[in-house]
């Protein structure tokens, strides 16, 4: 097994404890956190394979918009067990995480192993370019989608003034 | 073009259907909805994950269908917020089991 197997084994390993989280946590906001980090994950396979523009649409606007306002409602009904920890205990973390990534920089810039590994990536890269994907026909499924969401939006909002 | 094989396929796979399997599960499992909400998520993380090897034979379409995907999930986060927030109007709780219509008693 070579390296970017290995590679993403631990990816996908990852991967799924993340979701295990989920189904193990009895807190929904700590369930919504798993969440966002399995998306994460997701994505961050899709960045291993180099198809940087489902990366961005899955990172900026699948967890940017959607998992964010999810871990928001999550937070809003919140019940369950409350933080068992100082607030400041975040200080020393940040610091650690600081020096840990000032360390890994450095060492990067300095031993060719960032080469080697970019070289490998490359290698590995399934070369996804979305100028194709802008014709005609994408497109007009855009269109038909955004259309479709605009009337959904305006039947929810439809329903939530008969609520009121 | 693409150096995807069986193995890489095969754990993407599998991976994509942990995700799946523990998404029902918690579907399943959930006493509210907001942990409902986030089950459906986590599915259609699943979808994500099972999309990548479309994209090594077919691209645009994979795109395609992950932008649909998207446009999906958002429509659902939409219509699950506004049930939770008028459910919990209606019954002052969001647990799944003050929802007394619907549903086969087994």
């Amino acid at each position: 097994m070579n390296v970017e197997m290995l590679l993403l084994v631990a990816l996908a390993g990852v991967t799924a404890l993340s979701t295990l989280g989920v189904l193990l946590t009895k807190d929904n906001f700590y369930a919504a956190m798993y969440m966002t980090l399995t998306l994460v994950m997701v994505a961050t396979i899709y960045a291993f394979f180099s198809i940087e523009p489902v990366f961005v649409l899955i990172v900026f606007v699948f967890i940017g918009a959607i998992g964010i306002v999810t871990v928001a409602i999550a937070a809003t009904y919140r019940h369950g067990p409350e933080r068992q920890f100082s607030a400041f205990w975040a200080i020393p973390i940040i610091v650690t995480a600081a020096v840990l990534f000032y360390s890994i920089y450095t060492y990067v810039l300095d031993v060719p192993v960032y080469t080697a590994f970019m070289t490998l990536m490359t290698h590995y890269s399934l070369k996804y370019s979305i100028e194709n994907f802008i014709t005609t026909e994408y497109l007009l499924l855009l269109l038909f989608m955004t259309s479709l969401a605009v009337l959904l939006m305006l039947s929810v909002v439809n329903i939530y003034r008969s609520e009121n | 073009m693409p150096a995807i094989d069986f193995m890489t396929v095969s754990i993407i796979y599998i991976t994509a259907i942990v995700i799946l399997l523990v998404g029902y599960l918690t579907a399943v499992s959930s006493k509210d909805i907001v942990r409902l909400l986030i089950a459906l998520e986590l599915m259609f993380g699943a979808v994500f994950m099972s999309l990548i090897p479309l994209f090594s034979v077919l691209p645009d379409p994979a795109f395609g269908v992950a932008l649909l995907t998207i446009f999906a999930s958002g429509g659902e986060l939409l219509v699950l917020s506004a049930a939770i927030v008028i459910h919990d109007r209606r019954k002052k709780s969001i647990l799944t089991s003050s929802v007394s219509i619907g549903g086969d008693n087994v």
